[in-house]
């Protein structure tokens, strides 16, 4: 079997595996029907928690049991402590996702959409996914480090608090533009 | 191989007789209104059925008028075949006027990379253009439906059942028939039967699946999503991309940090 033969059928069996994957129904997934109001989901945020994360993970508090407690105890505790900063990072991959998808309504919403930022916004987000793995191992292998997760924290509380500015400025633009229609339509000037 | 052979053209007959009848339901039905380019397919492929049966009677499988023949036949079909996948692409995301004005920009520049690189692979072995002009045409097509899936998944889009049926059928044909000319291609003289065979069954399943998808009559036209006014999208998403460059810039220091640390 020679390198083209091969290529061409890695390349149709590549399609047919994301083809099943773009069949698939994401876990996520939420109609779109909601419309705007769909926007203002993000009241909650994982975010908040990193201070307890950050106690979780304080090595003062491995120090202090060391010299107290006993190894089976002090395994106890690394276990159940690790378990919690999992959880958290799944919790802010949750966040992450909460607004992307806000991106995603606003992208399938407008009529007229940028490639530019797009595409930016897709390799951002393979960015986060890979960062996310990253840590996510490190964790699990036991040698992750609090400024790696503080790294991913960051991302994602600042992208919130943008995005909340963002949708606020939106709002007082929009109520702006409606009052100017108005106003306009009173003069006679909106009619053709 | 005789016995292989006679199936073969009883397949032949029935892929014919079903591709006619899916017509009769897609008239029937008035999807025709729905899908005119789908509709259009489906006539030119029985069409180009027909008249290979009638000239592989007259000719022979042997002869090199048959062969070309029925490779342009073919090729005609193929190109039916991408313009009713155009229509269907336009069908599953038109509705969502801005995604759809970036979509088919993505899927024309990956039709047109599929293509190139079809082109590339044929190695400029102008005896066998003809298959590989197909089976560009074949790739491009399953790339093209595959791109729309993507595209509809990332979004979240809703689709309707019938258009990914159709979609499905596509696809999965394409891909098959992509494999098919690939191994024919290899083993020319010794599987061109039992190819031609696999390539009848393939096409007589999307069939089956495309009148399951159109028993019941489609709608013309979706109505397109309410939309935003137009400045919102422009407004919001610099400000996202902005804040999320700054971020990972801001990542990509702290990995430089653990680096250097390390």
């Amino acid at each position: 079997m020679n390198l083209p033969l091969m290529l061409f059928i890695g390349f149709v069996a590549v399609l047919l595996l994301v083809l099943v994957w773009g069949l698939r129904r994401p876990q996520e997934r939420r109609k779109l029907r909601g419309g705007p109001q769909s926007l203002d989901e993000n009241d909650r945020r994982h975010v908040t928690y990193l201070p307890q994360i950050r106690q979780a993970l304080a090595k003062a508090d491995f120090k202090f049991l060391r010299e107290r407690a006993s190894e089976k105890v002090q395994r106890r505790v690394r276990r159940e402590r690790r378990n919690v900063a999992l959880a958290y990072l799944d919790a802010l991959r949750g966040d992450f996702h909460s607004l992307l998808r806000t991106a995603r309504v606003i992208a399938v919403l407008s009529p007229d959409v940028a490639a530019v930022h797009e595409f930016e916004r897709l390799r951002l987000t393979a960015k986060f996914g890979l960062q996310y793995q990253l840590i996510r191992w490190k964790l699990l292998a036991g040698f992750a480090t609090l400024p790696q997760l503080d790294g991913l924290s960051n991302l994602v509380s600042g992208l919130s608090v943008r995005m909340e500015a963002a949708m606020k400025e939106l709002g007082e633009r929009a109520a702006l533009a409606a009052e100017l229609a108005s106003s306009m339509n009173g003069r006679g000037l909106g009619a053709v | 191989m005789a016995e292989l052979q006679k199936l073969q053209q009883i397949l032949w007959m029935v892929n014919i007789a079903a591709g006619v009848l899916l017509l009769i339901l897609v008239a029937v039905r008035r999807n025709y209104r729905a899908f005119p380019a789908f509709t259009l397919y489906l006539l030119t492929n029985s069409t180009c059925s027909m008249l290979v049966l009638l000239t592989y009677h007259r000719w022979g499988f042997s002869s090199s008028g048959f062969w070309w023949f029925a490779s342009g036949m073919q090729i005609l079909a193929t190109s039916a075949r991408a313009l009713a996948v155009a229509e269907l692409c336009k069908h599953l995301l038109a509705r969502y006027l801005g995604i759809w004005g970036l979509a088919w920009r993505v899927l024309l520049s990956c039709a047109a990379l599929t293509l190139i690189y079809s082109c590339i692979a044929t190695n400029y072995q102008w005896r066998l253009a003809l298959i590989r002009a197909n089976r560009g045409l074949e790739l491009t097509i399953a790339a093209v439906i595959v791109a729309v899936f993507v595209i509809a998944r990332y979004y979240h889009l809703e689709t309707n059942l019938a258009e990914r049926s159709l979609a499905v059928g596509f696809c999965l044909y394409s891909c098959f028939r992509a494999l098919n000319n690939t191994i024919l291609e290899r083993f020319l003289d010794h599987y061109v039967v039992l190819w031609n065979f696999l390539g009848m069954l393939a096409f007589l399943g999307s069939l089956l699946l495309w009148a399951w998808a159109l028993r019941r009559p489609q709608t013309e036209a979706v109505p397109a999503e309410t939309l935003l006014p137009a400045g919102v999208y422009q407004a919001v998403a610099p400000q996202i991309n902005l804040r999320l460059r700054l971020l990972n810039e801001q990542l990509g220091q702290f990995w430089k940090t653990e680096a250097t640390r390390n």
